[in-house]
């Protein structure tokens, strides 16, 4: 019998390395898609819950096409603010954003 | 239910035959130190999360994931690479140096370990019961025009917005025109 | 059969939304897009004001709430007041902007395009009953404001800031979607009403509690408090300041509405549970905000640490309350009030900040010195604005305060009077430096660079002057007529509890 731990794990495991992308990695655009990865994860997690409740609504499901939604604009979103700031500083790092500080 | 017991389930090495690359390849993504590779993983994981949508019955959710992300969100990724010039070679410079890496991965391993422990804690061993046959997409249509229409409607003028913003910022201006 | 009626002001918001996009296609003079896009707000103000009073009204039936698509979509008063929030805020937001895009070459249609996109959003997130409707409608209001922060294009602190607010932002979102699919998967439903209502045995399951951590770390990142905070002013200071303004009002009463309505409505059972670490976030929000201002010589970063501290104060009475277990009712009328008139005089302090600097070309507080020689008026404003900010009666800002302290006191307990004391030493603390900004402006010398014969002879652009009337009556008013505030408040959070459980 299959159970629904495993399908759990398996999307708090991508979150936690989507989290750790997230914190790690300098190129903005590896960020990006490290982001990606914690919303693939959330998509598994609705995805499993919906089919182990067998949800006659499907809420899980319909959440799922939901995120994917947003994630797609949000990708466009941060491409763009991506390709805008290359234009003028010829790098996309991170770690240089640090024109304001206190 | 022992180990025994659940390894003798066909599906479950269906699962572990999809989950493993799927996993794999989502650490390759945010440890690759070849800017190219990583976005490809990213295909190879965002593709197995599909296979196991398709696997629990979601198949419109399954192939939604395959049109829209492989077929489109990899594109602009590599586009974004591609114009942001970043080496096709292996670089030092993608990420923090291991002294920032050591916390994070410290908290990422917490964070597992908090979810795992509470997952496992609330539904220990219920299973999952696999659906006979697909969900029907007409029944998702239909919950979608019937339940979700506002939402349906605002994520429109999101993807909208999403457009029309991304197309002002990322376009080059003429020089006399640069504010 | 839909109820048009109810959802009338979400449909005029987002044909006004396509109206002023075609405007910007058609029309040489971008001038055009913002008036069609104010003509928009004022005929989506109508439909609220009928749903308000409907019953006094000839040919109008049904009453608030009017429920939508199963109860995931709710009409109240509290949607009501709020969406009334958000279009006043994006009008005032529109007027500043208006000024300061003319001034120098930006994209300027697609400017008032996004600020009507992210009202829209705001409207939607104010009926929003589930959790679906909610995220869509707060990412409408958060994905203009990434693009927007980044409308300075050329300039690299723009740049910095819209990518640090995207990052965050999205960050935000994945874990606040990490918790409803754990809020989802233990319940079985993502509909608030019917997770006030989930039984017992599955609100003590550890992954129910997990889900609502997840949840509330999200909106923290919205509402930009402490831990998270330390964006805000990065993004407020490189953003264009018009925008700036639209954030630190827009946009995070868009984070507290999310946040008071899925602790309010979905959650209330475990207030004990998401009610200390409010408390804990009200705390630590204005006591750094605070701290951390003082020592600010940049005023839109210093309004940016102010923010922080007033979302602190406007947590305090809800997460003192439902920490003590006490009565939510009160303090949810007290947040509600803070909110409104925190709204009403950061406006305008942004908006007196943007017209001294649009003459300045600084934001540098020491360049401020002597406004009052070249500008009484706007000095006058800036004491208006930043006294109110501080709390100083007759302006609105007591107001704010009073009902504050009141909740929090009325909480009785350790939690609400240990929060109230932390309160009050903040006041002193914040009393410090929005006093120095207004000492500032009227009393030190002008500096030798300033030159006041050229500044003397500029004058405020009429729109900004509208926006600064507007708001500056608005915080008198409020001030003296405390009352009109606390019925709307008092309004807002009678029927929320009657809609929703």
């Amino acid at each position: 019998m299959m159970t629904i731990i495993q399908w759990i794990l398996l999307g708090a495991a991508l979150f936690s390395v989507g989290l750790y992308g997230v914190l790690t990695r300098r190129n903005a655009v590896l960020v990006l898609a490290s982001v990606e990865i914690m919303l693939a994860a959330v998509n598994i997690n609705l995805v499993a819950f919906d089919t182990y409740l067998s949800d006659p609504a499907y809420t899980g499901q319909i959440f799922a096409l939901f995120v994917i939604a947003l994630a797609a604009a949000e990708v466009g979103v941060g491409i763009a603010i991506i390709l805008m700031i290359f234009r003028n500083r010829h790098s996309v790092d991170v770690d240089e954003l640090d024109l304001m500080r206190y | 239910m022992t180990i025994g017991d659940w390894l003798t389930e066909s599906a479950n090495w269906a699962f572990l035959f999809l989950a493993i690359p799927t996993f794999v390849a989502s650490v390759m993504v945010v440890s690759s130190r070849n800017v190219v590779r990583a976005v490809l993983y990213l295909v190879i994981a965002l593709g197995g999360s599909a296979a196991l949508f398709l696997m629990l019955g979601a198949e419109f959710v399954g192939w939604t994931v395959v049109l829209v992300y492989i077929g489109a969100v990899i594109i602009l990724f590599l586009i974004g690479i591609m114009i942001t010039r970043a080496p096709l070679t292996k670089s030092v410079d993608l990420s923090h140096p291991i002294s920032a890496k050591a916390p994070a991965a410290l908290l990422s391993v917490l964070l597992f370990g908090v979810v795992a422990w509470a997952v496992v804690e609330s539904f220990g061993l219920e299973t999952i019961p696999l659906p006979e046959e697909a969900t029907r997409t007409g029944e998702i249509g239909l919950s979608i025009f019937t339940s979700w229409v506002i939402p349906f409607e605002v994520v429109s003028f999101v993807l909208l917005a999403a457009l029309i913003g991304g197309i002002v910022l990322a376009r080059k201006d003429e020089p006399a025109e640069v504010p | 059969m839909i109820d048009y009626h109810a959802i009338l002001p979400e449909i005029i918001l987002a044909l006004t939304v396509l109206a002023v996009l075609v405007t910007d296609l058609v029309t040489k003079d971008k001038y055009y897009a913002a008036v069609v896009g104010m003509a928009g707000l004022f005929a989506t103000m109508i439909p609220l004001l009928t749903l308000a009073l409907c019953d006094d009204l000839a040919g109008c039936s049904g009453e608030l709430p009017r429920v939508l698509f199963g109860g995931s979509y709710v009409v109240d008063q509290y949607a009501v007041v709020l969406k009334a929030v958000f279009v006043f805020a994006v009008f005032i937001a529109l007027l500043l902007a208006v000024a300061y895009l003319e001034s120098d070459r930006y994209y300027e249609g697609e400017f008032y395009f996004l600020l009507l996109a992210a009202a829209l959003g705001g409207v939607v997130m104010s009926s929003s009953r589930d959790f679906l409707t909610l995220i869509i409608g707060l990412e409408l209001v958060s994905g203009p404001g990434f693009l927007l922060a980044g409308w300075r294009k050329g300039d690299e602190r723009s740049n910095e800031a819209a990518l640090k607010f995207f990052i965050i932002g999205v960050t935000g979102l994945a874990l606040l979607l990490m918790g409803v699919s754990l809020v989802y998967g233990i319940t079985g439903t993502q509909l608030f009403a019917e997770l006030a209502a989930t039984p017992q045995a599955i609100v003590d399951e550890p992954v129910f509690a997990l889900g609502l951590l997840f949840v509330l770390l999200g909106f923290t990142f919205k509402i930009s408090a402490v831990p998270f905070h330390v964006w805000t002013p990065d993004v407020y200071e490189g953003a264009p300041t018009p925008v700036g303004a639209w954030l630190s009002v827009g946009s995070k009463t868009a984070g507290f509405v999310g946040l008071l309505t899925v602790c309010y409505l979905a959650f209330p059972q475990v207030s004990n549970l998401w009610g200390p670490a409010l408390w804990l976030a009200a705390i630590l929000s204005m006591t750094v905000g605070n701290f951390v201002a003082i020592q600010q010589t940049n005023v839109v970063r210093l309004l940016g640490y102010s923010s922080i501290a007033q979302a602190g104060f406007i947590l305090a009475p809800f997460g003192a309350a439902a920490a003590a277990g006490a009565d939510l009712q009160q303090a949810f009328a007290a947040s509600v009030t803070y909110l409104v008139i925190y709204a009403v005089m950061n406006l305008g302090a942004f908006g007196v900040v943007i017209a001294v600097g649009t003459r300045l070309k600084t934001y540098e507080l020491a360049d401020w010195s002597g406004m009052y020689r070249w500008s009484a008026g706007l000095a006058i404003l800036v004491g208006a604005f930043f006294l109110s900010l501080a709390g100083i009666p007759p302006l609105a800002g007591w107001f704010a305060k009073l009902a504050m302290f009141s909740a929090t006191i009325a909480v009785g307990d350790i939690w609400g009077y240990s929060i109230a004391v932390v309160a009050a030493l903040n006041t002193v603390v914040a009393l410090v430096y929005y006093t120095k900004v207004v000492k500032t402006a009227f009393f030190d010398p002008v500096p030798d660079t300033i030159d006041v014969a050229a500044l003397e002879g500029m004058d405020v652009a009429p729109p900004m002057q509208l926006a600064l009337g507007i708001t500056a009556v608005l915080v008198l008013v409020l001030g003296v007529f405390p009352g009109l505030v606390s019925t709307l408040a008092q309004y807002s959070s009678e029927v929320v509890t009657a809609a929703g459980l």
